[in-house]
């Protein structure tokens, strides 16, 4: 028999014990197919190619992938190996020369590797329509994502994870030479010795947290290179923190709970606490891993779907009407015809639902917050304000008299509410300034937020209004309403365009135009910016709640195969399965709950500080992420219960 | 009055055409109070007996009652169930928990059964006092030595005053010294706390402190020998005579 079919039949033999490992290949494959078959995808590189560069955060993105799938392939190799010592040994024993085992070893792991490129490919292909399809949705683009196989993606796929699956294959190859045969033989360590409760340990591990959360939470202060610095303190002292609170502070939980006797003398608790108190110091360093790892996903994820969440809610709150524009009076027909006539080409699937047109004027106003800069603002007076508001069911009224005027402004900030009130300032027409001509001077009494008002507005008396008039001529501002306003698509592209072509008409005239707002636009290139961002979170966010599942269901397998033997005997002391289900049950909580916990804390510290800096409430966005995140965590922990349960009891 | 009750056991292994018999056809009896034990050559089927006895394995064909409860019609968790509350066990490896002390291996069966913290105390203190294990409560198995070991699984099978203990080799991997201890106190456990033993082993000098032995061999009895008035040295010899007849190997014999 050549080795290599030594290789093959050990393989067909134990693909139990093999599919594991297998099966984390394949994920891995998967995963890196479906991200670069998006990356190298024609429409959906065609469809964002004006808004996003997504190529280059795919690039990015995928090189984090990249890294972490090294990295979890790694970790289930290892994991495979080391159950398998002592077969390995038993080859050596029987007169197999290292090198021939390192070979064998070298093609099963060639052969595994191979094949999950292949499955993992195949299932990929069929799936990463799929994918295309979530992101194009995401991004709100409508487009029609057909099945299609990249060969860029395959072969990019290919090389990468040959390079991969050969330094495996040789990593196991070496993995012989490393061994001992005595040690071959020689059981896995029996669990650690007692662990021994620090009250210096538990009171740095609470230091170092709070110190970690204390940076958190404050502001970011010039100067700005130390930022970086105080990220990787922040980060160092809570990983450092975590992990002194799981070695020390479970260990008293545990210890304190075996104290009560007439709680650890009932029923399986004996059993459960012993065993969790015995393995605790070499689980405190997987679960600070799962902590730390479910924090990062927590707040990518968090974070990416909060902004995705505001930023629908953002456009529609800064640009509350379909279209906004101010225009010639004798144009105003005009642009409205070219509105009904964009709406008829599509099909009449949109309506306008309200249309406010109201004289204004659009003069040069000096920016108070600013120090008298300038820009062109729309001028309306006191009575088509409180008209407008009416129309729109507001109760706002502004009564002004005499030269005094009302700021209202778009990008509203509270703390330049005092440059204006008590101040003047001054609006003229930017003609007159150049003919030395007079500039008016107004008394604010007032600064706002803009409510109902497209863009930043000043309301003036009707009089000043009057004599402002004279030095302008007479516009109409237009705010218009139609349903459906986040599909306009069509409509928007071919308004916009004949709007476009008005403009140079009226400009030729040497007219004042103010452009057009359209909240499509805005929306759906926010969207689509924030959709992609959205779509990367959370695919990241899914690769590492997978390796994180995955990890402890590794972990906890390979502990139920050392614990085998223990549980023979408690079934022959006259355990039921229930019972021994039950107690695994318990045990299992305890590993998944705890660091979950500190996962959740931490993420929670840090998107309150997110919250507060971008000041925005992140609560519904977020909660729904650690919803998603627990639910799928807690699909881990039912299967890894079933498997460990199956394990010792079979 | 009768304790355990088997009948027509018989065990076989594997599926068509490669079958094993391990068990052939067996009857088997014991008395509340006895000290029984089995033994036979390797492969005569004397573990295979005990695990069929213990409910650790279920037989082919025949039926196994104990205190009057057949043991085929219990189901998995019936049978843990019974195992816990009416039966002892000791093993020639020990099987103690590494990671529980003395005293909680003790407590085990007690803390199954959910008995109360007290009692358990009093019971574990009580028992402790009785093997000597008093001094060693709160060490851990492998700070203990083999013979300390083997008593606290003696200890462990007693506490919940079983029915029938079973022992499977119980000194197979104790120096003399330790076996004698042993032996000696399962002996007092018998006289007094009226225990009822069954005791698989293939050392004569073991087998000599039970009041009847079991031969097997081939998976059926080939002869039973009773202490009867002999004394311990006397029936020691019997039983030598008997593994000579029975032609066991010769490291079978001591």
């Amino acid at each position: 028999m050549t080795l290599f079919e030594l290789a093959r039949r050990n393989m067909a033999r134990n693909f139990i014990q093999y599919f594991l490992y297998f099966g984390s290949m394949i994920i891995s494959v998967l995963i890196f197919f479906i991200f670069v078959s998006i990356q190298y995808n024609d429409e959906a590189q065609a469809a964002a190619a004006d808004s996003v560069k997504i190529n280059t955060a795919f690039q990015a993105a995928s090189i984090v992938l990249l890294i972490f799938v090294a990295l979890f392939i790694w970790y289930s190799n290892s994991f495979f190996t080391k159950r398998r010592k002592k077969e390995i040994g038993l080859y050596a024993l029987m007169g197999l020369r290292k090198k021939q085992i390192g070979w064998m070893l070298f093609f099963e792991n060639l052969i595994l590797g191979l094949m999950s490129l292949a499955v993992g490919m195949f299932i990929g292909m069929l799936l990463s329509k799929f994918f295309i399809m979530i992101l194009m949705k995401l991004m709100h683009i409508t487009v029609a994502v057909h099945f299609s196989i990249s060969l860029p993606a395959i072969l990019e796929t290919i090389i990468v994870f040959l390079v991969i699956i050969v330094t495996a294959s040789f990593y196991g190859y070496r993995l012989i030479y490393g061994f001992q045969l005595v040690e071959l033989f020689r059981d896995e360590k029996k669990g650690d010795r007692e662990p021994k409760v620090s009250i210096f340990q538990a009171l740095l591990a609470v230091a170092l947290i709070g110190t970690g959360y204390f940076l958190v939470l404050q502001d970011l202060k010039p100067p700005l290179w130390r930022l970086p610095i105080v990220a990787l303190m922040m980060l160092l002292c809570i990983i450092a923190g975590t992990y002194l609170l799981f070695r020390s502070l479970t260990v008293f939980i545990l210890k304190q709970m075996r104290k009560r006797k007439n709680v650890y003398y009932k029923g399986t608790n004996v059993i459960g606490i012993s065993q969790l108190l015995y393995r605790m110091r070499g689980n405190a360093r997987v679960l600070t891993v799962i902590a730390a790892m479910s924090a990062v996903t927590l707040v990518s994820v968090g974070t990416s779907y909060s902004f995705y969440y505001n930023a629908g809610e953002w456009t529609k709150n800064n640009f509350p009407h379909s279209y906004k524009y101010v225009i010639p009076v004798d144009q105003q027909d005009k642009a409205e015809q070219l509105l009904y006539k964009a709406l008829r080409a599509d099909g009449e699937q949109h309506k306008v639902t309200s249309h406010v047109s109201v004289p204004a004027l659009n003069l040069d106003v000096q920016m108070l917050e600013y120090d008298g800069g300038s820009a062109e603002f729309d001028i309306i007076s006191e009575a088509v304000y409180n008209q407008v508001a009416a129309r729109y069911g507001q109760k706002d009224r502004i009564h002004l008299i005499g030269n005094e005027a009302t700021m209202l402004a778009k990008f509203y900030e509270k703390k330049f509410k005092k440059s204006y009130i008590g101040h003047n300032g001054k609006i003229g027409s930017v003609e007159s300034y150049e003919n030395g001509g007079k500039k008016t001077f107004v008394h604010y009494v007032s600064y706002e937020r803009t409510k109902f008002l497209q863009s930043t507005t000043v309301v003036v008396s009707d009089t000043m209004f009057q004599k402002l008039a004279r030095v302008s001529k007479p516009l109409i501002l237009n705010q218009i309403d139609v349903s459906g306003q986040e599909h306009l698509g069509k409509v928007d592209d071919q308004f916009l365009i004949a709007m476009n072509n008005l403009e140079k008409k009226i400009k030729e005239r040497n007219a004042h135009y103010y452009g057009v707002f359209s909240f499509y636009g805005i929306y759906h290139s926010t969207m689509t910016a924030y959709g992609l961002i959205m779509f990367l979170g959370a695919f990241l966010g899914l690769v590492f709640l997978l390796a994180t599942g995955s990890i402890i269901y590794f972990k906890q397998l390979n502990e139920a195969a050392q614990e085998k033997p223990q549980y023979a005997i408690l079934r022959k002391v006259g355990l039921t399965n229930r019972e021994i289900r039950g107690t695994i049950a318990k045990q299992a909580a305890f590993i998944f709950v705890l660091p979950l916990v500190m996962g959740v804390l931490h993420s929670t510290i840090a998107l309150g500080a997110l919250s507060r800096m971008i000041d925005d409430d992140l609560t519904v966005p977020a909660v729904i992420c650690m919803g998603i995140y627990a639910l799928i965590y807690f699909i881990y922990y039912l299967f890894t219960v079933r498997a460990y349960t199956k394990m010792v009891t079979s | 009055m009768m304790l355990l009750n088997a009948k027509g056991l018989q065990k076989v292994y594997g599926r068509k055409g490669q079958t094993y018999t391990a068990i052939r056809s067996l009857d088997l009896s014991i008395d509340k109070g006895e000290f029984v034990g089995v033994m036979g050559p390797s492969g005569s089927g004397k573990t295979t007996l005990l695990n069929i006895m213990s409910t650790i394995d279920q037989p082919s064909d025949g039926t196994v009652e104990i205190n009057g409860r057949n043991m085929n019609t219990m189901n998995e968790k019936e049978l843990a169930i019974f195992r816990r509350e009416h039966l002892g066990f000791i093993f020639q490896d020990y099987n103690l928990l590494d990671t529980l002390t003395v005293e909680e291996n003790i407590v085990l069966p007690l803390a199954l059964a959910k008995v109360n913290a007290n009692e358990i105390e009093r019971r574990v203190h009580e028992t402790a006092d009785f093997l000597g294990l008093k001094e060693l409560l709160n060490k851990y198995p492998y700070e203990v030595s083999g013979g300390q070991k083997q008593r606290t699984a003696v200890a462990r099978a007693t506490i919940f005053k079983p029915d029938i203990i079973f022992a499977d080799e119980p000194t197979g991997a104790l120096d003399s010294k330790s076996a004698t201890t042993l032996l000696r106190m399962l002996t007092r456990l018998n006289e007094e706390e009226m225990a009822t033993l069954l005791m698989v082993t293939h050392d004569a000098f073991s087998a000599s402190y039970c009041h009847r032995i079991l031969f097997i061999k081939d998976g059926e009895i080939f002869t039973q020998l009773d202490r009867g008035r002999f004394s311990r040295k006397e029936f020691f010899q019997k039983i030598l005579d008997v593994l000579s007849v029975l032609g066991g190997e010769a490291s079978d014999l001591i």
